[in-house]
């Protein structure tokens, strides 16, 4: 490993083995500088790069300059004879799951953490590994979950039923309204397709990375400050309210980033869970590139829209953070 | 208040679990339905996962070589970019660990995409050795950040003593760093190989249905309905995600490495 040491170490005196460890180094960190560019950068350039090319009728597609990829994304692909905002609708779609569904999980985990942070150690270790191991789970594996719990022959619906729930919110009309809001067939309560199971599950695969994310910052907050707050007298919702969050909404604000950008690109909770109209970019990207549309700059361009979106709000959460610390 | 928090965590878990274990509890169905709960119960399905369908016995190994081999190319790479970022603290090795960040900071279908052309180019697509490749970048991230909190935590006065008494810059490391760093470097290696497990989406470009892994043979089995053998594959995940990080827990500092205060206990 004395091939990353720093140069200042090496550079002294002129013989060969000086000389030998003088160029390794660079040797060395050429090599990884290469390797970090192509395999993390080179990927991200490629999609930009390639959504600008065009597809070929009957065959597959090839290099190219064009705009009519982000044309199409945005106007349609006949603009301006007829306009279509299918895309932009999409689009929509991905930024209003991603928003509610980070928002629901960093709402939920913040007082869970909060507590497990005031726990011992030992504790601490068993919720960690708890945790870790459902954040592990892969998102097929928890809508395979969700999928049972909420479908109408088992799960939820059923047991609706079967407690006279369905019966109680028919008497009151509260049925009317969930079939007004699509969670309604005429005889039950019906979760799939609809928002509502689409966000749960969105929801439900990112919180247990809200609670790692809110963890080191909650769990570093000196204890003095909430003790003194509550020896001068306030309750336990004003010192949250006055202490707790002020010093973590940094970290709070970040998470919620995070995840917002890591739910952009959700595929397979869209897939089972939201009706056709109600998809996501990333259920087109997938159409484009491996489905049935097979038109790789699309998908590209789309994925580069995706990735523009990202970037904007993690840029924008970067400079809500600054400005916070500034004025903290 | 005691009581509102015991309250409030045993519904989160309570909320966490059901679908778990509504998944397990399907495996033990008789049946080719995924109900619950489970009818008929039987273990059939649990020799048909492990021994008796080559597509699930195939996509178990493949998962198998893809996550040990892409967790150990993770750690190997992300060593020496957070060696040198601790050594050097230069802006170029920052840049260097950022960008090697990068794909698990944002949407894996993006990166997923991008590798799916770039493999396509280099002829890896399809290959398990470019999907291993994939897998080791995407997860990178996590032995970067489990090596870089245990270089912060060595004592830089160990260091100067060792240089004071003469010790070569390769002598320190391997009787000084080396032995500090082993069980971060392992928790890196875990939290990837456990992630790299369960991936889905980037595996899903890369593999161009050459192969497939357990995630991906599930998804592809989506087509026919949820079946209860997928279910053994869930508990399959859950029971080594466990055991990994318990290992974890049990022989390195868990809430240290998730950025707890190490002066705090």
């Amino acid at each position: 490993m004395s091939a990353v040491d720093p140069p200042s170490l090496a550079s002294s005196g002129t013989s060969g083995r000086s000389r030998r460890s003088i160029m390794r180094p660079d040797l060395f960190q050429t090599v990884l500088w290469v390797l970090i560019l192509t395999l993390c950068v080179v990927p991200f350039v490629l999609v930009i790069v390639i959504s600008f090319g065009q597809k070929i009728e009957g065959a597959a597609w090839a290099f190219g300059f064009t705009g009519a990829n982000y044309q199409r994304f945005f106007v349609g692909a006949s603009w301006p004879e007829s306009t279509t905002f299918l895309y932009l609708t999409r689009l929509w779609y991905s930024v209003y799951y991603a928003v509610i569904a980070a928002a629901l999980a960093v709402l939920t985990a913040f007082p869970f953490t909060w507590f497990m942070t005031r726990m011992s150690r030992a504790a601490q270790s068993r919720w960690l590994v708890f945790l870790l191991a459902t954040l592990s789970l892969s998102e097929v594996f928890i809508v395979m979950g969700w999928d049972i719990l909420l479908s109408n022959r088992s799960g939820l619906p059923m047991v609706l039923r079967e407690t006279g729930v369905t019966d109680w919110l028919k008497v009151t009309g509260w049925f009317d309204v969930l079939r007004e809001w699509g969670m309604a067939n005429p005889r039950n309560v019906k979760f799939k397709t609809s928002e509502f199971a689409t966000i749960l599950t969105m929801s439900y695969l990112v919180w247990p990375y809200a609670v790692i994310l809110l963890y080191p910052a909650l769990s570093r907050l000196d204890p003095s400050m909430t003790e003194a707050a509550r020896t001068m007298g306030a309750g336990p919702w004003t010192v949250m309210r006055t202490v707790v969050l002020p010093s973590v909404r940094l970290p709070l604000i970040g998470t919620l980033f995070l995840l917002f950008v890591f739910l952009l690109g959700v595929y397979v909770s869209v897939t089972v869970f939201a009706e056709p109209a109600k998809q996501t970019l990333a259920v087109s990207v997938y159409e484009a590139v491996r489905g049935s549309t097979l038109n790789a700059p699309f998908g590209a361009a789309q994925a580069v829209i995706l990735l523009i979106t990202g970037g904007i709000c993690l840029w924008l959460g970067q400079i809500l953070v600054n400005r916070k610390g500034v004025t903290a | 208040m005691k009581v509102f928090a015991h309250g409030f965590m045993a519904l989160a878990a309570f909320v966490i679990v059901l679908p778990i274990l509504v998944v397990c509890a399907s495996a033990l169905n008789g049946g080719r339905s995924m109900l619950f709960p489970p009818q008929d119960p039987t273990l059939t399905r649990f020799a048909e996962f492990f021994l008796h369908e080559p597509v699930w016995r195939n996509a178990l190994v493949n998962s198998v070589i893809i996550a040990f081999g892409s967790a150990a190319l993770a750690v190997l790479i992300a060593w020496p970019v957070a060696y040198g970022v601790w050594k050097r603290r230069s802006a170029a090795s920052k840049l260097l660990a950022g960008l090697g960040a990068m794909p698990f900071a944002l949407p894996p279908i993006v990166f997923g995409v991008g590798l799916g052309f770039m493999w396509g180019f280099s002829g890896g697509l399809g290959e398990i050795w470019s999907g291993v490749i994939s897998h080791a970048v995407l997860f990178m991230a996590l032995p970067l950040v489990t090596i870089s909190i245990g270089l912060q935590s060595i004592d830089r006065a160990h260091l100067d003593a060792a240089a004071t008494m003469g010790a070569t810059p390769a002598a320190t490391f391997r009787t000084i760093i080396l032995p500090q760093m082993v069980p971060y470097t392992l928790s890196g290696f875990f939290f990837a190989l456990v992630l790299s497990f369960n991936e889905f989406i980037v595996m899903f470009f890369v593999s161009a249905s050459g192969y497939a892994t357990v995630t991906l043979q599930i998804f592809n089995s989506l087509r026919n309905g949820f079946t209860p053998t997928m279910a053994v594959a869930a508990i399959t995940f859950i029971v080594v995600s466990v055991i990994v990080f318990s290992a974890v827990a049990r022989f390195g500092d868990l809430p240290r490495l998730m950025g707890a205060d190490p002066s705090r206990k």
